[in-house]
């Protein structure tokens, strides 16, 4: 019986020279060159045939697993995606972005609704009853007495004295809340419950902590010290929140289409979103690093609350305003 | 073999994606790690050079970018590789067998916060209790990580160059032909092929154990033909080895 050992004589210089070529495409396929790149799809092409010749010819584990891998790594760049030469920042964040959120609404709706939720949960639960307080908000946010806490803030020193120590302490709240909205996003990504938990929390503990000022007299104090950022990093949040909840979906409860083309359609859509928080959270990090740390003596609470609307306002202009054209 | 992916290529090839073990994924991550580690290491060291105004927001911005954008970097621009999956031979790719796009692997990398959770406690079980041994990142963003060594081709005409062949008898000839099925012919193959690396003891009763069921087949009695000449000569025959003057060791 020579049929075998005959193909695999005649075919293995074609095998060994794909095999070359891949190696030297490993990096980047560009580096072959026109002609050499056609002679690897040529290669693969019939290294296709011979693997399934193979399969009737022998069982051989060998020699079908050695053609397999060889096959596998070819198909890898052979049906590569072409990648755009340089990526368009302005249509991406300007068009693709804003689309996308356009597209996604009612995600973003679930996840806020989640967040206010907890919101008004935890406020009410506080104004019921303070004592609610200390066992709602985690020790490292829990303050006895807010009061006493702005009088500190106000009398004394200002907390943020230099520049350093503006951008040392914005560089850590946005790296900080980056990791905490991929979080977020793993969350609602992998369980789709655990997404709106955690919002749910997430509300749960600012409604209570809104409250305790609240009570205490100080309202005005928490909406300026929290307003200017976090009317671009809640919102951030519950975008990474809305990300995770629809990826969550594709992977959970892809419907008709199956899991393979719900999550593809979703990936594009989670990549946008997770680009738009992670800006949003760096300009909501060096806020909070300096102007929401400034006391009523340096910029009027009137003046930051204003900032704080303002902020908010250009947001949603950017990523919910009209678009003519949808992607 | 359970833990295999199936992909039917445009060809109408079924291409199989053998999935990569943990050890191996572990040693990559590992191995990323202390590069990262050594970037970060660097970054610190060049901060020094920049006004103190901007130094702890430099690193502490460069430094968060190394440790989410490093995975995501290289496994975009290597083709599913970062530099300790390339050192283990391991490679991303996408669950239908292509290579990762960027969200795929920016979701992979980011659910890895989840997989590491108590020290990748996660994540290895995940990775345990699926069948392509992903862990949650890879489900979230539908990809696995495989293998990318390269088993070497059998060296069947090695087998075939027998020169001095006592089986090459027209009535064994005919027995190799019309009896020996493809199955058979492989168990012959990979018997030969995998013998120099058993221990002595189980390299002779293996081929002796064969050798008898051809010898009874055969009906060949030759107390000097041993088992394992037996099965060599035989699978020479069907590895199809060209005829060499069978000078010596006639037996008919």
């Amino acid at each position: 019986m020579t049929a075998l050992a005959r193909f695999i004589e005649e075919r293995r210089p074609r095998w060994n020279r794909l095999e070359t070529l891949l190696e030297e495409a490993q990096e980047s396929e560009t580096r072959l060159g026109p002609e050499r790149l056609q002679e690897l799809v040529l290669l693969y092409r019939s290294a296709c045939t011979d693997l399934n010749r193979a399969r009737t010819l022998t069982a051989n584990p060998e020699l079908i697993g050695g053609l397999n891998q060889l096959i596998g790594r070819a198909y890898r760049i052979v049906y590569r995606r072409r990648r755009s030469g340089r990526i368009d920042l302005k249509r991406f964040f300007l068009r693709e972005v804003p689309a996308t959120f356009h597209r996604r609404s009612r995600w973003f709706s679930l996840a806020a609704a989640a967040l206010l939720a907890g919101a008004a949960v935890g406020f009410a639960a506080v104004i019921v009853n303070p004592a609610y307080a200390a066992a709602l908000i985690p020790g490292q946010f829990f303050v006895e007495r807010p009061a006493a806490r702005v009088e500190h803030a106000e009398k004394g020193n200002e907390r943020i004295e230099s520049l350093r120590d503006a951008t040392a302490f914005g560089a850590y709240l946005y790296t900080h809340n980056i990791q905490v909205s991929f979080l977020t996003f793993a969350l609602g990504a992998l369980s789709f419950a655990g997404g709106i938990v955690l919002l749910f929390y997430n509300g749960l503990i600012l409604g209570a902590v809104a409250a305790q000022y609240l009570i205490d007299g100080a309202g005005t104090f928490f909406v300026a010290w929290v307003g200017p950022h976090g009317a671009l990093e809640i919102p951030a949040i519950v975008f990474a929140g809305a990300a995770g909840l629809l990826s969550g979906n594709a992977l959970l409860m892809p419907g008709e289409t199956g899991r393979v083309a719900a999550l593809r359609d979703a990936f594009p859509a989670v990549f946008r979103i997770l680009c738009a928080c992670a800006v949003l959270l760096v300009c909501a990090g060096l806020i909070e690093g300096s102007f929401s740390q400034m006391s009523a003596r340096s910029v009027p609470y009137a003046v930051k609350i204003a900032v704080a609307a303002a902020l908010f306002a250009a947001m949603c202009t950017w990523l919910f305003g009209r678009r003519d054209e949808g992607a | 073999m359970s833990r295999r992916a199936i992909v039917q290529s445009p060809e109408h090839v079924l291409i199989e994606l053998v999935p990569a073990g943990l050890g191996a994924r572990l040693a990559a991550f590992l191995l990323d790690m202390a590069l990262i580690a050594g970037i970060l290491q660097l970054i610190a060291l060049v901060a020094v050079a920049l006004p103190q105004a901007l130094r702890d927001i430099a690193v502490v911005t460069a430094s968060f970018v190394v440790i989410w954008g490093y995975n995501t970097f290289f496994e975009v621009r290597w083709n599913g590789q970062t530099p300790g999956k390339r050192i283990l031979r391991i490679r991303v790719v996408d669950g239908r067998g292509l290579p990762v796009d960027t969200p795929q692997s920016l979701i992979r990398n980011v659910v890895r916060l989840l997989d590491l959770f108590p020290a990748g406690g996660v994540g290895a079980l995940a990775a345990l209790l699926d069948g392509r041994n992903r862990r949650l990142g890879d489900l979230a963003a539908d990809t696995l990580v495989v293998v990318e060594t390269q088993p070497a081709l059998p060296a069947i005409e090695a087998l075939a160059a027998r020169r001095f062949n006592s089986l090459r008898t027209p009535r064994v000839r005919r027995y190799v032909e019309h009896r020996i099925g493809i199955e058979e012919r492989e168990l012959l193959f990979t018997v030969c092929l995998r013998a120099p690396g058993l221990s002595d003891r189980a390299r002779f009763e293996l081929f002796e154990q064969l050798g008898a069921h051809y010898r009874a087949e055969l009906g060949i009695d030759d107390p000097n033909l041993s088992g394992e000449s037996l099965v060599r000569g035989l699978a020479a025959m069907c590895a199809g080895g060209k005829e060499e003057p069978a000078q010596a060791a006639k037996s008919t």
